[in-house]
């Protein structure tokens, strides 16, 4: 007869192994079940500090530039095309602009393809890393208008965006703030006068105070 | 049919022995091993993870009034814990008003607690009078302790789920007319649709910043 190899030292091995590993799964879940993660939250405050301005959506960051948005803004008013609230280009992005009475001029990202990806955080040559470099601790901090709206992923468009900028800058010690937006209630920026909607705050972010 | 007994011995050469191929068994097996274990790892980011909203830098006194704002409106999660050690703390008139607003939240809580099915389904709109009456509760007791001389102070840490942004627009538009808001601390952060808060109240953390 055809001898064969004995499994039996094999089968004992497999079976002890898969008998521990199904406890260790049902501990777990036992365990995680129970668990509660607590999430530390950076509380805003008031600051001297100017804030730069970016905003996500879709995996992607831009970097505001006030002085290019606000003179597409006034050229565009001048013009007449921001009458009655009316959306109008702002040549910057594919970004539009409204003129808005209680809120100033309010930014609505369309599309995003060519807007840098966050994924390009951190290296050197990147135009989100130049942008990101360029704040200076002593005099600014990063405000984020982050789009919350998920098309269906587990994450929100923008958040995991957020983090990440968030964290590089972390590394910086520049603080950050932020803003959910979205259509609805969109990304703006105004003067003092137009009261608290105006407020931009960073939060405190770990040891930097 | 019945098998013979002379059918039965036929089979075997006495003096031989036996062997029993197991490569099916462990073929099973180990197919069962590979479903269990994906099932596992299915498991580990599907299941909600439980959070609780706390600030960074948290002095112990500070007390978190947690808002979830999710896209179908605002789960409200009030603190109540050390409410009771800070009434006996005030004089009558104080002591009456804190027992008003803790009964107001335990009635708060207590719906929360007592709902089946997932708690993330009991979301409301933010209506103007609930959210004024909370920023007021808030300023009232943090007021009221202050006077008192006592270490408590409450304030409003926002969790923003995916889709949840206008909720929570609505109350920070509301907060910035209403006097009774500009001393409350804020903080938020958005969260994952995979998070679920924790609705024990009476639970401190552990050492590891979680909590059994």
């Amino acid at each position: 007869m055809k001898n064969l190899i004995s499994l039996d030292s094999l089968t004992d091995i497999v079976s002890n192994s898969v008998g521990i590993l199904i406890i260790f799964a049902v501990i777990n879940l036992i365990h995680d079940n129970n668990k509660t993660y607590q999430l530390e939250i950076p509380i805003e405050h008031r600051t001297e500090l100017s804030p730069a301005f970016f905003m996500i959506k879709n995996d992607s960051i831009l970097e505001m530039d006030t002085d290019v948005l606000f003179s597409n803004a006034t050229v565009q008013a001048t013009s007449g095309a921001a009458i009655n609230e009316r959306l109008f280009t702002l040549d910057y992005f594919d970004v539009l602009g409204k003129i808005d009475e209680g809120k100033g001029v309010s930014f609505f990202a369309r599309d995003t393809a060519t807007w840098p990806k966050f994924q390009e955080l951190g290296k050197g040559n990147s135009k989100l890393t130049t942008a990101l470099n360029k704040l200076d601790a002593n005099k600014q901090f990063a405000f984020f208008f982050v789009y919350d709206s998920n098309d269906g992923e587990a994450s929100g468009n923008g958040f995991e965006a957020f983090r990440e900028a968030r964290e590089y800058l972390k590394t910086r010690r520049i603080k950050t703030g932020w803003r959910p937006v979205n259509d609805e209630a969109p990304a703006n920026i105004c003067q003092d006068h137009f009261g608290k909607r105006c407020d931009f705050l960073p939060s405190y972010l770990g040891d930097i105070r | 049919m019945a098998m013979s007994r002379a059918t039965r011995y036929a089979r075997y050469n006495q003096g031989e022995k036996l062997e029993i191929s197991l490569f099916p068994f462990l073929s099973i097996f180990l197919c069962v091993m590979g479903v269990l274990s994906f099932i596992n790892v299915l498991n580990s980011f599907s299941t909600p993870q439980k959070i609780e909203l706390t600030a960074q830098l948290e002095q112990g006194y500070k007390v978190a009034y947690q808002i979830f704002s999710l896209p179908d409106g605002i789960i409200s999660v009030p603190p109540t814990k050390h409410l009771l050690k800070l009434k006996t703390e005030v004089d009558e008139s104080d002591a009456l008003v804190i027992e008003d607003i803790l009964d107001r939240r335990s009635q708060s809580m207590q719906r929360l607690e007592s709902h089946q099915g997932s708690v993330m389904n009991l979301a409301l709109q933010p209506d103007m009078d609930s959210i004024l009456e909370t920023m007021l509760d808030i300023r009232t007791l943090n007021e009221i302790a202050l006077k008192a001389n006592y270490l408590y102070e409450e304030f409003l840490l926002f969790g923003i789920y995916p889709n949840g942004g206008s909720a929570y627009q609505k109350i920070r538009d509301i907060m910035s007319f209403t006097p009774d808001a500009t001393s409350i601390s804020v903080g938020l952060e958005p969260l994952d649709s995979n998070w679920t808060l924790n609705l024990n109240p009476n639970l401190g953390p552990n050492k590891d910043g979680t909590v059994e």
